[in-house]
């Protein structure tokens, strides 16, 4: 294994002057804009929102947006017009690169120059970055995403235990015990989560269990009911994906259906399955908004419901930016983790170690 | 063992997939201590046969008759009767998320119910029997394909099976490692256990074998001692076979 340097180096000496030239200003085009809009905000000062307003209105911002389309631009023309020319793949790589950064930055700061010219550009600003709607709700924002990552963990949970039953029913020789899986899972894709939020709550409301269970219980149970039969599918989709012969060798020696499927195929199954479930779970965090509709107290709010409140509250949409934000904060680390496992799953390393 | 003396016996078994006839009328006995090879073209039924006798493929049609009681009939214990039979598959099949040892182990302590300690007795026994004592801690993953075929073996030897079945086990291997394989085979012949080999391997047909079995689509063609069989094949489909093959 080469070290850093060592690269580094190597693809160093793989350049010519014009490569590196094409790759230095697509990248200071790209850098331009971005840190150029923040660096001329920063100065202005984030807050009030008028600050930012001026700041992108100003002569600087102009400077900052058409420099950057400048010089994007010509590393876009110099990259395309010299790639094919390159002596060495590094160099070549470096060229295309140079004009694809170069590119980029044209069409971001081309954006930021619509969007600043728009009729109303003024009310944009006021109305989604008003930070100060946001002070001394800290504290909320974060019970919000806990509330948020709870919900969809629970449910998730209950799901795994509910779609783990109906895969090993879905999966029966005998068509009286597929059927009534088949039937939920049909049911539970095949309506809309919001649907069954408010039908299920009303009915459980009807079974007279309003007293005793709360809204945030009722929802962790039905969100579990419809992670269920997805979970289900991918369960499914796990254990049929074990070699049959994983099936034969187990019932050979003796072992009786459940023990094959406990001890041969499960273990098996359930680490193919750990990408797929976790991508469930990522699609839970972002549906669990949908508890908005039943109507929570305030310490039960999710993210969404909480945005929702203090945006009726302020008449202003900076906290649907920070939900956003919110959500993100959870999901992106649990996108790092799928890749990871994925990568992982297909080198074949998941095989060793129990 | 049958009333009759035999092992198991076979009679009248035809099977088939969708449309496609793959066993025939077949009748066969297995005795006690035989080395029964059967030996055919590809997709002659030779495979199918042999799964039928621990009816990991069920016949529509005849009886699998084992220990006195036709395994056919639905109100058979299967589990108890595959207990007792052995298999070794051409692909190996270990569970690959356990260790060699695990492997041998899991039916000892979850079909016969063994203790811990007994179990673990008992599949370091036959782990070294394979001549893999030292390997008890590696995953399949880290085993040649030889060394995976050996541990499947002593995972079936351990259940103290009364008959072993061989399902072309040697024909994934590299040739290098093909004779390991045997070696444990041929020991385990001389040992007295009963076997059926399906097999491509006719240097082992020869030496080991004690009866030999030529099948062609789905039917049994030929039967005789391995050696007679070599040297004066009766069936014109056979004489083809074996000059096609040696």
């Amino acid at each position: 294994m080469k070290s850093r340097g060592e690269r580094l180096r190597e693809w160093l000496a793989g350049q010519t002057t014009l490569s590196l030239v094409g790759l230095l200003v697509g990248s200071a085009a790209l850098v331009l804009v971005f840190a150029g809009t923040l660096i001329v905000i920063t100065i202005r000062g984030w807050r009030p929102d008028e600050s930012i307003l001026m700041a992108i209105g100003s002569g600087e911002q102009t400077a900052v947006l058409f420099g950057s389309i400048a010089l994007g631009a010509a590393a876009a023309v110099l990259g395309y017009s010299i790639y094919r020319r390159m002596p060495t793949k590094p160099s070549r790589k470096a060229a295309i690169s140079g004009a694809a950064l170069g590119v980029q930055a044209v069409v971001a700061a081309g954006l930021l120059l619509l969007v600043r010219s728009g009729e109303n550009f003024a009310f944009l600003v006021r109305q989604n970055l008003r930070f100060e709607v946001l002070d001394g709700f800290f504290g909320q924002f974060v019970t919000a995403v806990k509330n948020t990552v709870l919900l969809a963990f629970f449910g998730e949970l209950g799901g795994i235990v509910i779609g783990l039953i109906l895969a090993m029913m879905a999966l029966s020789a005998h068509a009286v015990v597929r059927a009534p899986a088949r039937a939920y899972i049909n049911f539970f894709r095949g309506t809309p989560l919001l649907w069954q939020l408010s039908f299920f709550y009303l009915t459980l409301l009807g079974l007279g269990l309003g007293q005793t269970v709360s809204v945030y219980q009722v929802a962790v149970f039905i969100f579990a009911l419809n992670a269920g039969a997805y979970v289900a599918e991918v369960f499914r989709a796990g254990i049929q994906s074990i070699e049959r012969g994983q099936m034969e060798a187990a019932r050979s020696l003796g072992m009786t259906y459940f023990q094959a499927m406990r001890y041969a195929i499960l273990p098996q199954a359930i680490r193919r399955v750990i990408p797929p479930l976790t991508n469930e779970f990522i699609i839970l965090i972002k549906d669990t908004s949908l508890v908005s509709v039943l109507g929570l107290t305030a310490n039960q709010r999710e993210l969404l419901s909480w945005a929702r409140d203090l945006y009726q509250e302020a008449f202003n949409a900076t906290p649907w930016l920070a939900a956003a934000a919110g959500y993100l904060v959870v999901t992106l680390p649990m996108i790092r983790v799928v890749n990871w496992l994925e990568r992982k799953l297909r080198s074949g390393l998941v095989g060793v170690g129990a | 063992m049958n009333p009759d003396g035999t092992l198991v016996r076979l009679e009248g078994v035809n099977k088939w997939f969708g449309e496609n006839h793959v066993l025939r009328d077949v009748d066969l006995a297995v005795n006690p201590q035989d080395v029964l090879v059967l030996i055919g073209p590809s997709g002659s039924g030779k495979s199918t046969l042999l799964r039928t006798v621990n009816l990991l493929e069920e016949p529509q049609e005849g009886s699998v008759t084992f220990e006195g009681q036709d395994i056919t009939d639905v109100r058979v214990d299967l589990d108890d009767v595959r207990a007792d039979i052995g298999i070794v598959f051409q692909a190996f099949n270990l569970f690959p998320h356990m260790t060699a040892l695990r492997n041998v182990t899991i039916a000892l302590r979850k079909v016969l119910r063994l203790g811990d300690a007994e179990a673990v007795e008992r599949a370091r026994e036959q782990l070294d029997h394979v001549g893999l004592a030292e390997k008890a801690d590696s995953y399949p993953s880290q085993l040649s394909g030889g060394q995976q075929q050996r541990v499947a073996i002593a995972r079936a030897l351990a259940m103290r099976p009364k008959l072993m079945l061989f399902d072309e086990v040697t024909s994934a291997l590299d040739p290098e490692l093909v004779q390991e394989v045997l070696d444990v085979m041929q020991g385990l012949a001389s040992e007295g256990m009963t076997m059926v080999v399906v097999t491509h391997e006719m240097g082992f047909a020869r030496e080991v074998g004690n009866r030999m079995i030529f099948m062609d689509e789905g039917r049994i063609l030929e039967e005789g001692k391995p050696r007679e069989m070599f040297a004066e094949p009766q069936h014109e489909r056979t004489q083809l076979f074996l000059s096609r093959i040696l």
